[in-house]
């Protein structure tokens, strides 16, 4: 009778590896998936390894361009941010991935997909819930919440002998105390030593930019053009002469360039996981950080007050939720993101960056088109169309209200 | 004979020294209120020339106190932002300054109170709807909202005519090509020169902060401990400061030799326009940073949500708008405050290059982060595969979604 096939998440770490191995003892037949979301990883070695430990086949799906265009360009629409200080550098990349990897199991006919999550963590439910919205009959095999799986190996050293016995090549590197994600628009850190929130990281932890000390003493200027809120020209320097980036890929990592050599993107922070518990974690999100903040400052130029407060508070905010808690498959996040163009309709114009020693700032920005900002109807200077006796009606109307309230002070002898 | 006694709040400068000077000729009694929030000025010298023009007398009220304990701590508390990025500095000072000019103007008998305030800003609103609320038979004189008064002085140098002819002495120093306002929690830079989005602010511009290219090589680092969530503690380099006041001028202090605090952007008005503006808002830009991330340490998930949602982005709406004196903003502060028991501890920070970052937190009190039981290491009293259970619960509705999409042919997994 053929063996079930499944369809496992594979990194060509240790993990992954041990639990490719086990997925085989127990009976199956495994299809290995590696999502290309621009980690730098060596993939060919990945597959290598994958096929001699024993997987059917390693399927490496270039998502780079998707992870871009379909979930980091409409955050960035959004101001998507978690907690007021996260960036959803992960939470970005699980729906591309777990849609890669539900296609390649409906390909090879996997009765089931497999990852190695750990138990308390937010990408188990991320990667889960996209799964079961994919695919609602999909199977799941999730190692790390299986007691027969997390008993037989209760650290590291129990995968090592497990690896060694199977044969499973292991890397001599020196394993690092703490745990890394990375794809196009960050890196995370988290565990081991970080989980003291009082331990401060050590230098050598931070692999996408340089630290903010190190970074060059002359600030870097590049201009950002958007149209409709979304990022469609770069321009910069290099070498001494000017150049563009246009294309969304490339745009991206030019905009991660600028901002690694200056050391920007960095955070430190403690947050709320989906699950409850609270967790300790590192990031650092370049090109994103520069870009989602040259996309706020543009609101502010172009963007009706109304529209953009609305946004803010219910839109901006459930979207990163829904984002962190990998509820991205789901009809709230396909309403939510039906909201976000109508928003950036206006939004329409160039801002000029600098990044300088780990700080992005804005120094200028203009529209060729958008007029909601109007130089000498703002200005101190000039009266124009606006009639300044209308303001004493205006501050009178408001007034209405809070006399009575004044009133209503003063008579229960409650002075402000 | 006197029409009666206005209160006029005076700053010494070119305006409200004309405006002094007109309400004289209009025949009223003017009594000179100025306020001391902190910003860095000569009040005796004020003083003197409100006295020599006319007035009958200057009152300088200190309101540094209340104005960093009432208004800028409440502000800490809630993390309260205008628009993602302005830290609301002039705002904050507006309800002190109100309150205390209707104190004056009662004591003194005055049937109004007068300010110097453009017609298409803020401030004119923000002060007369505290007065209102304060004390709601006041009268307001607002000359920048009167044709008589603005078509008689259109410009700058109608005004320097009509103080030279009063023999009112004017500064011999350039005016600046911009506007500022000052206070102990920032400096604010508008009009002029600043009216065009597209100009960078220049160097020379910036009154408090050292240019960030120009700050120290060697970051300072400091620690400022919470007690519900307002700064109680101050330890850096220059001492321990535990009193407010003498707390805040050092965050300032420690700020501003590093660059920290700097925003360029374009805002939108209560009355609609849209402005551009510069702010350095030193120490609070430091204090509100590290609250946050001792908030990701102490508070709950869903009260930090709901109060991110429906506390900070209406309370710091209410600031800008002026509505201070009203029963709304009551409401929210007795929110903050119940939002904040459990927001006790410290936070390690770093100052460097126009750059704050956190690089270690902890408490000695709130246990909601706990080590071990977030550890991916450890098992603990969690039992992972409750998890299953968690995603399975969140995966009905979910699995629902994905199997009506199937049955309309709109696979999520081909299509976003």
């Amino acid at each position: 009778m053929a063996k079930q096939k499944v369809c496992l998440a594979y990194s060509g770490g240790l993990d992954t590896s041990c639990i490719l191995v086990w997925l085989i003892e127990k009976g199956y037949d495994v299809v290995c998936y590696m999502a290309d979301v621009g980690q730098e990883e060596d993939f060919d070695a990945a597959v290598q390894k994958a096929k001699k430990i024993g997987a059917l086949d390693c399927i490496v799906a270039d998502l780079k361009r998707e992870f871009v265009e379909k979930l980091c360009f409409p955050a960035i629409q959004a101001n998507a941010i978690y907690e007021n200080v996260y960036l959803l550098g992960t939470s970005l990349a699980r729906p591309v991935i777990a849609q890669g990897q539900i296609a390649v199991a409906q390909k090879e006919g996997c009765f089931a997909v497999s990852h190695g999550c750990t138990g308390k963590g937010n990408d188990q439910v991320r990667f889960e819930l996209a799964f079961y919205a994919l695919q609602p009959d999909i199977k799941v095999i999730a190692p790390w919440r299986d007691p027969e799986f997390y008993n037989r190996f209760p650290g590291r050293d129990a995968l090592l002998d497990y690896a060694a016995k199977s044969g499973v090549p292991v890397s001599q590197s020196k394993a690092k105390p703490w745990s890394m994600d990375e794809n196009l628009a960050h890196c995370s850190y988290e565990a081991g030593i970080l989980e003291d929130p009082n331990t401060e990281p050590p230098k050598d932890m931070w692999k996408l930019t340089v630290d903010p000390m190190d970074a060059p003493n002359e600030p870097e200027e590049f201009t950002l053009h958007f149209l409709k809120g979304l990022p469609v020209k770069l321009e910069y320097s290099a070498k001494g002469s000017k150049k563009t980036a246009t294309d969304p890929v490339d745009l991206f990592l030019t905009a991660n360039a600028i901002a690694r050599r200056h050391g920007v993107g960095r955070i430190d922070i403690v947050e709320n996981r989906f699950i409850g518990l609270k967790s300790r974690g590192c990031y650092e999100t370049p090109g994103l950080t520069c870009l989602r903040a040259a996309h706020v400052d543009l609101e502010g130029l172009t963007m009706d007050r109304e529209v953009r407060a609305l946004r803010d508070a219910f839109l901006t905010v459930p979207y990163a939720k829904i984002l962190y808690n990998g509820l991205y498959f789901s009809p709230e996040a396909r309403f939510l993101l039906d909201c976000i163009p109508p928003s950036q309709v206006s939004v329409n114009g160039a801002v000029r960056c600098r990044v300088y020693k780990g700080a992005f700032s804005v120094i200028g920005r203009w529209s060729d088109t958008e007029k909601l900002y109007d130089m000498s109807e703002s200005s101190m200077d000039e009266i124009g169309n606006f009639s300044p006796a209308d303001t004493t009606g205006f501050i009178s109307v408001q007034a209405i209200r809070l006399k009575k309230f004044g009133k209503g002070m003063l008579e229960k002898g409650e002075s402000m | 004979m006197a029409k009666g006694k206005v209160c006029l709040a005076y700053s010494g400068g070119l305006d409200t020294s004309c405006i002094l000077q007109y309400l004289l000729d209009e025949g009223y009694e003017v009594i000179a209120f100025m306020a001391d929030v902190g910003q860095e000025e000569d009040f005796e010298a004020a003083k003197e020339k409100a006295l020599k023009i006319g007035a009958s007398q200057c009152y300088i009220e200190d309101l540094r106190q209340e104005f960093i304990e009432e208004l800028c701590y409440p502000a800490i508390a809630c993390n309260a932002i205008y628009e993602s990025v302005y830290l609301l500095g002039t705002s904050l000072a507006r309800p002190v300054i109100a309150r205390a000019q209707i104190a004056v103007a009662q004591k003194e008998g005055c049937f109004a109170v007068s300010h110097g305030c453009t017609g298409k800003g803020n401030d004119q609103v923000r002060f007369e709807l505290a007065f209102y609320a304060l004390q709601p038979s006041i009268k307001v004189i607002a000359p920048w909202r009167d044709p008589v008064f603005y078509n008689r002085f259109k410009g700058r140098n109608d005004l320097l005519d009509y103080a030279s002819e009063k023999k009112i002495p004017v500064t011999s120093t350039k005016s600046k090509p911009w506007s500022m306002d000052e206070n102990l929690a920032h400096c604010s830079y508008e009009a002029g020169i600043l009216e065009d989005p597209n100009t960078t602010a220049p160097e020379d511009m910036w009154k408090l902060t050292v240019d960030p290219t120009k700050a120290p090589n060697e970051p300072e680092d400091f620690t400022i401990h919470f007690e519900k969530g307002l700064p109680v503690k101050l330890e850096c380099k220059d001492g321990d400061k535990t009193e407010p006041l003498d707390l805040f001028l050092t965050a300032n202090t420690i700020a501003r030799r590093h660059g920290v605090g700097r925003v360029d952007i374009v805002e939108n008005r209560f009355i609609g326009l849209k402005s551009r503006g510069c702010y350095e808002t030193p120490g609070l830009s430091m204090l509100r940073s590290a609250h946050i991330d001792l908030e990701g340490l102490t508070m709950d998930r869903e009260i930090r949500a709901l109060r991110d949602q429906f506390v900070t982005f209406a309370y710091a709406k209410i600031l800008y708008n002026g509505l201070y004196f009203s029963p709304e903003r009551e409401f929210l502060e007795t929110s903050i405050t119940a939002s904040q028991k459990s927001v006790n501890g410290a936070v390690r920070c770093r100052a460097y290059k126009g750059m704050f970052s956190v690089i270690g937190r902890w408490s000695d009190t709130e246990k909601l982060y706990d080590e071990s039981e977030s550890s991916m290491d450890e098992i603990g009293d969690f039992a992972p595969s409750d998890t299953t259970g968690f995603i399975s619960v969140n995966a009905i509705r979910l699995k629902k979604y994905g199997k009506a999409k199937e049955e309309k042919g709109e696979s999520l997994v081909t299509k976003h």
